[in-house]
């Protein structure tokens, strides 16, 4: 499965080893993305997919290994420099800034490059967003504050998104809102890498999906054969026995 | 008309401009210590130095290169503000992802190198600067002096443009975002950390502005600025840290008090920030601006793990103990007696500080209060009613542990830093009173304090007997402290440290628990002041001011914190230093800073720490947040 290495590959991440003070979360993790692709990483409480993500935008300064990025390594890159690459992040717990209105959340992020939304596309992606963006940022509902979190990225012009568990938490209409919404950027050449637990979600929009367990990637399915043998991943996640 | 009803004359006009003009640099000062708290994760105590480098450059910049003021207005914050940004870059990065309490620490030693080059170089007695805009309007309220006009229009002004850039400009809302969330911040491609080292150099800048405006007020003066910084402090708490216009206004707030205090009741004026703080400590403790409780975690990051001494087995320790026994009893007949006094009473109160800060992980940076005020008691009672020794401690030992008892129920139910801050100006009012009270004698303090009979048999007058009556009180105030830590109320208190909120699920009262350790602290020190004011017969202002209280925190960290030992080994290092580097004067001020700045950045586990470290894991890396990078503050 790792043959298909792909000297085009986007992202390329090889034996990428990282943790948190002495304990290590991450073991010779390897995967890649390709331009314009959707790609999951599915995977237990704990097997290290938002420790993954965290690497990739280089919040974890302690780590090794290789990341190539847009054809350039950047495993030893702050974040501020990642970002200027194109790439954006939307952590789990969404990072809505109390201090700062809707409006100004949003606005906040800088353009970095070209290429990224208008506020009023980000708008229409979002209806629920123009009707409240003079509330206070945490003042919003979950879903709301959800899709907040991800409107924020899509302004600076960065096409790589990475994703952190976007649907947890959220009523079963947001979700399939967000479903649409991945699927829209997808069609406008984002590229994006979502951390999820939700397996229905995650088979609907994903190309292919990477499964980890305690550290390591360890399978990788592509939508067909999640389609063909959905035990397979739920094998991996447990689920078999509920 | 308000002249007529006798409301406003000349004087009070004055006073009350003088307490504008005050305001506006508190106002400069705590905004600037504010930004720096919310992004840095670090309170500057050298903010107060800084002020002074300020009014320094502009007098050396007219003295030597004849720039005049106008220039200097320009120069001498950017040049205070870049050397605030050498600063960071070099120091303070290094303890972003530890606990306040070592930026406290850190910027505290800053100050004392600062102050103590100052004084070396230019004395302490303060030299003028030339007005630069002599003359002044006559109105029809009083003399209106047009530069004091010309500081508090300008300096309301840079406040105003502070608040705006801050609140309502990109820059500012970066830095309110980064304040939230650095991470996040970063990841939209701002490169916070230079934005964290220009956020210090400008609240730095600041600072120095400030202190250029002072300059053709006051004189320049090296410790113009050591006095301010704690006033600072006390604005900070009343106006609450959170918020960038509760800093300014506070800030004048509290100026205009102080003219109207000076006016109407000039004993007062010195301390009524304070005493408005204490009230505000009561009504309101998050501060007037402050929006909700401050939540912060005790010290989760000191590196004071209590470390337990390695064990011997039974027979070496009763060699051991015979051995120190005996050493305790031969040392006074080689070493000079009085320094061994000296070292025996400040172990004492190192340990009670010690048993704050690294077993409750609470600092209180103003024990001298309880040292120093328990030192007059003792004097007072044994000079001038005539008491006998014990008695005269027991007496200031009781009055030490009631002011305890007071500034803990004030000061208690703050967190972290702000504990800190507060018992700082608790203990500038302590000294303030002090330095007015008759019976203190101000600045020549209580001397010739007779020794007297020890239980009206054990005459004191020759210094080994006071040395073996020393050892006597000393010890057993050790041994008390070092029952108290291995009690299973001491683990408590341990559980306290580690997780409030776990040990409030368990069912215990942390307020209490931490209030009675703050009492049983402050009963220690008080012990430990009266023994020494009786064996050393004096009782002066050192004792109350922040200096003594910076260096009983010194000796704790030097000696190792959250170790019996520590504080012991500790005031035997700095005692010896002071003793015997004594003619090197403002040096020994340095020295003291560089030992601070040593420890606190590369040694925090102190001589102790490190020694009992090596000894029983040699090769175990200590379990730090390796992975945090240094560069970015974790901001909750």
């Amino acid at each position: 499965m790792h043959d298909i290495h792909d000297t085009q590959a986007l992202l390329d991440v090889r034996k990428l080893s990282a943790g948190y003070a002495g304990n290590q979360v991450l073991d010779d993790v390897q995967f890649h993305l390709l331009r314009g692709e959707v790609v999951t990483l599915l995977g237990r409480n704990g097997a290290g997919k938002s420790t993954t993500l965290k690497c990739l935008m280089g919040f974890i300064a302690e780590k090794t290994g290789s990341i190539t990025f847009e054809g350039q390594p950047i495993v030893r890159c702050p974040p501020e420099q990642i970002a200027r690459l194109g790439m954006a992040y939307c952590p789990e717990e969404r990072g809505i800034f109390s201090q700062l209105s809707v409006r100004e959340n949003l606005l906040l992020p800088p353009v970095l490059r070209d290429g990224g939304l208008s506020l009023d596309e980000v708008y229409a992606l979002f209806p629920n967003l123009r009707e409240r963006s003079a509330s206070q940022g945490t003042k919003l509902s979950g879903g709301e504050q959800q899709m907040l979190a991800i409107g924020r990225i899509l302004r600076t012009g960065a096409k790589t998104l990475l994703l952190d568990e976007p649907s947890e938490g959220l009523a079963p209409v947001i979700v399939k809102l967000i479903a649409r919404t991945v699927l829209e950027l997808k069609r406008r050449g984002f590229t994006i890498l979502l951390v999820e637990q939700n397996l229905r979600f995650a088979a609907e929009l994903a190309d292919r999906h990477y499964v980890m367990e305690t550290g390591r990637v360890v399978d990788m399915l592509t939508r067909e054969d999640m389609q063909r043998d959905t035990g397979r991943v739920e094998a991996y996640l447990g689920m078999g026995h509920a | 008309m308000l002249e007529s009803l006798g409301l406003l004359s000349p004087a009070l006009f004055g006073q009350l401009l003088l307490g504008l003009i005050n305001g506006s640099f508190y106002a400069m000062m705590s905004l600037g210590l504010a930004i720096i708290f919310g992004l840095l994760n670090v309170v500057n105590f050298a903010h107060g130095a800084q002020y002074m480098m300020g009014a320094f450059t502009a007098w050396m910049l007219l003295q030597w290169a004849g720039i005049p003021y106008g220039w200097a207005l320009l120069l001498a914050p950017l040049i205070v503000g870049l050397s605030g940004v050498v600063l960071e870059r070099l120091f303070v990065r290094r303890l972003y992802h530890l606990d306040h309490v070592y930026g406290l620490l850190l910027t505290f030693g800053i100050t004392l190198i600062v102050e103590g080059l100052y004084r070396k170089a230019f004395g302490s007695a303060g030299l003028p600067y030339a007005n630069p805009m002599p003359g002044g309007l006559r109105t029809g309220l009083g003399y209106l002096p047009y530069y004091r006009l010309w500081a508090l229009l300008a300096s309301l002004l840079i406040c105003l443009a502070t608040w705006y850039l801050i609140e309502k400009t990109r820059l500012g809302a970066y830095l309110r975002a980064a304040i939230e969330r650095p991470d996040l911040v970063r990841s939209f491609g701002i490169n916070v950390p230079r934005m964290v080292t220009l956020v210090y150099g400008f609240g730095v800048g600041l600072a120095g502005l400030a202190g250029v405006f002072a300059a053709p007020i006051y004189n320049v003066s090296p410790t113009m600025g050591s006095n301010l910084i704690v006033v600072i402090f006390a604005v900070v708490v009343i106006g609450g840290m959170g918020s960038i216009k509760g800093a300014i206004v506070t800030g004048y707030l509290l100026g205009l008090t102080e003219g109207l205090v000076r006016y109407y009741y000039p004993p007062l004026s010195d301390t009524v920030v304070f005493i408005i703080m204490s009230a505000v400590l009561l009504i309101k403790p998050a501060g007037l601006f402050g929006k909700g409780a401050i939540a912060q975690h005790a010290s989760t990051a000191l590196d004071s793990k209590p470390r337990r001494m390695p064990q011997w087995r039974a027979p070496f320790r009763w060699a051991f103990l015979a051995l120190a026994l005996a050493a305790l009893a031969t040392v006074p007949f080689v070493l000079y007696p009085v320094f061994l006094v000296k070292v025996l009473c400040f172990a004492v109160a190192a340990s009670a500080v010690n048993l704050l800060l690294g077993y409750m992980g609470v600092l209180s940076f103003g024990h001298a209060m309880f040292f120093g005020f328990a030192a007059y008691v003792a004097g007072y009672l044994a000079k001038v009613w005539g008491v006998t020794p014990e008695l005269a401690i027991l007496g200031a030992t009781l009055v030490a542990t009631a002011l305890g008892a007071v500034v803990g129920l004030l000061a208690i139910r703050l967190q972290g830093i702000y504990f800190a801050m507060s018992t700082l100006a608790l203990a500038q009012m302590v000294y303030f009173f002090c330095l007015q009270a008759p019976f203190t004698h101000g600045e020549d303090g209580i001397q010739d304090i007779p020794r007297g009979m020890a239980f009206g048999v054990w005459d004191l007058k020759s210094d080994l007997s006071v040395y073996f009556f020393v050892l006597l009180v000393c010890g057993a105030a050790l041994l008390m402290v070092a029952r108290l830590v291995h009690s299973p109320y001491g683990r408590i208190v341990a559980a306290v440290r580690d997780s409030e909120p776990r040990a409030v699920s368990l069912g215990y009262n942390a307020n209490r628990i931490k209030l009675s350790v703050f009492v049983f602290s402050a009963a220690i020190t008080g012990l430990a002041g009266a023994t020494k004011a009786i064996a050393v017969q004096i009782a002066t202002l050192t004792d109350v001011g922040w200096h003594m209280s910076g260096e009983l925190l010194l000796m704790t960290l030097v000696g190792g914190l959250g170790t019996i030992v520590g504080p012991i080994v500790g005031a035997l290092a700095l005692i010896s230093m002071q003793t015997y580097m004594s003619e090197l004067q403002d040096w020994v001020t340095v020295a003291q800073g560089l030992v601070f700045c040593v420890v606190v950045l590369a040694f925090r586990g102190g001589i102790v720490g490190s020694l009992a470290g090596s000894w029983r894991r040699p090769s175990q890396p200590s379990a730090r947040q390796v992975l945090t990078p240094a560069a970015e503050p974790t901001i909750r």
